[in-house]
């Protein structure tokens, strides 16, 4: 019961994220590039709650996106997809308590997502390849990305926490020792 | 554990005024920094000045320097002079040009006044870095079917890829997987026009033909080929000409006659 409430507040966090995307970031924009919040929300889901739940989520939100911008549907559902489980290769492997890492993992799936993006985009819709022109994008994406993420750390650390005692109840210990 | 939590409030307080100086110093124009400019050199030059007369009046220079500097303003009107009259030619050759293009326009500006358009307004726009697409409020309900040509008051928007019942998905001419035929109003030579991925709103040009003259500032529109866009839809004019080594490589910006960030009303023209 707890894990549907839990799944009810990403979806209504994703629609908040979905409105600021849409009205906010428009008009604040760095050198003419836009935050993606949709990729800290897959990582964070992936991190605090499990693979399963970030992989759903990624498709549904993908494909919410898709039909609402999309020249194709599947290329943002394919890629948050990959982030979601990212996210869970992440919380296995390190640890989620400094926030140097979390940083980092922003950095990696930023850049991860984009360059996918980018490259089915160019196999499917048919884009020019201007790898110069998408580096800038992409590296003004992974600052604005960092610096919302160091912003939004304590609600990230805090909610965080309260959804991982209710997704990884018994393993925790046999995790770290 | 205080004082941990006090740098951390600092960060935040740091990251957040990073922040906003991004946004602010990423979006400013340097001319409008030309204020601060101007307060700094008004109070230098009267100094510098001085010093310089003074050195003059030393070395007994200051007749040469005076000589020259009536000389570089001389030389300085005659260039203005040169360029005006260069211009005023540039001119004449495209009210030539226009005039005798002008029968054929008057056909083509009956027939675009004939179209049947639907109006419609944006009411989203992509969120996305790397693609954009319009939504509009008007979809198969009201006729809207793909690929129709999606126009503004000012020129060519894009067209539409797909349809719902109440709203209809544009991709925009800038966007970069679009490319548009398009013929150069002056020559009559026709030259692809592709979106990029800058954030500048600006189109490439590529495909030039190798004879074409290109001038500056030629006003560029549709030429009806390829089967989506209708012929002598305005798009734009060409700001800038890049020639390189080889001249099959050269390319032209072009500046959309639409502003895509503040576009609001549309039409679609119907079938």
């Amino acid at each position: 019961m707890k894990k549907l409430g839990i799944s009810v507040l990403f979806f209504i966090t994703f629609i908040i994220i979905y409105i600021l995307q849409a009205n906010l970031f428009p008009h604040l924009k760095i050198a003419g590039v836009m935050p993606n919040l949709f990729i800290i929300l897959i990582l964070w889901i992936g991190l605090f709650a499990n693979a399963t739940e970030a992989i759903i989520f990624g498709i549904i939100m993908g494909i919410l996106l898709d039909l609402t911008y999309g020249k194709v549907i599947g290329i943002t559902a394919i890629m948050l997809c990959v982030i979601g489980y990212l996210g869970a290769y992440f919380d296995k492997n390190f640890s989620k308590e400094s926030k140097f890492k979390i940083l980092l993992m922003v950095i990696g799936s930023t850049i991860i997502y984009e360059l996918g993006y980018y490259i089915l985009s160019v196999a499917i819709i048919g884009y020019d390849f201007e790898w110069l022109r998408f580096m800038r994008i992409v590296i003004f994406e992974v600052i604005y990305n960092v610096l919302i993420t160091i912003l939004l750390y304590p609600l990230i650390q805090n909610l965080g926490y309260k959804i991982d005692r209710n997704f990884k109840k018994n393993n925790i210990l046999t995790r770290y020792f | 554990m205080n004082r941990n939590k006090q740098t951390e409030a600092l960060g935040t307080i740091i990251t957040l005024i990073i922040l906003v100086l991004l946004i602010f110093l990423s979006n400013v124009q340097t001319s409008k920094l030309s204020f601060f400019e101007g307060i700094v050199s008004s109070v230098l030059s009267p100094v510098q000045n001085l010093f310089i007369s003074l050195r003059n009046k030393a070395t007994g220079n200051n007749t040469y320097f005076s000589d020259m500097e009536l000389l570089i303003a001389e030389n300085e009107e005659l260039k203005e002079k040169n360029s005006d009259l260069e211009e005023q030619i540039r001119e004449l050759e495209i009210i030539k040009a226009d005039n005798e293009t002008m029968q054929e326009y008057m056909n083509l500006t009956q027939k675009y006044a004939e179209y049947e358009t639907i109006p419609a307004y944006v009411i989203n726009k992509d969120v996305s870095n790397l693609s954009s697409t319009l939504v509009l409020n008007a979809g198969s309900d009201n006729g809207v079917k793909e690929n129709m040509t999606v126009i503004a008051d000012k020129g060519l928007v894009g067209h539409v890829i797909s349809v719902t019942n109440n709203t209809s998905k544009v991709q925009v001419i800038i966007d970069s997987a679009s490319t548009v035929s398009c013929s150069i109003s002056t020559t009559e030579q026709s030259i692809i026009c592709k979106g990029t991925l800058d954030n500048d709103q600006k189109l490439r040009a590529s495909f030039i033909p190798t004879g074409a003259e290109l001038i500056h500032g030629d006003t560029v529109s549709t030429s009806g080929l390829g089967g989506i866009y209708r012929k002598g839809i305005h798009i734009g004019t060409i700001k800038e000409i890049v020639t390189t080594s080889n001249v099959i490589d050269r390319y032209a910006i072009v500046e959309p006659a639409v502003d895509f960030s503040t576009v609001n009303n549309v039409l679609i023209i119907a079938e």
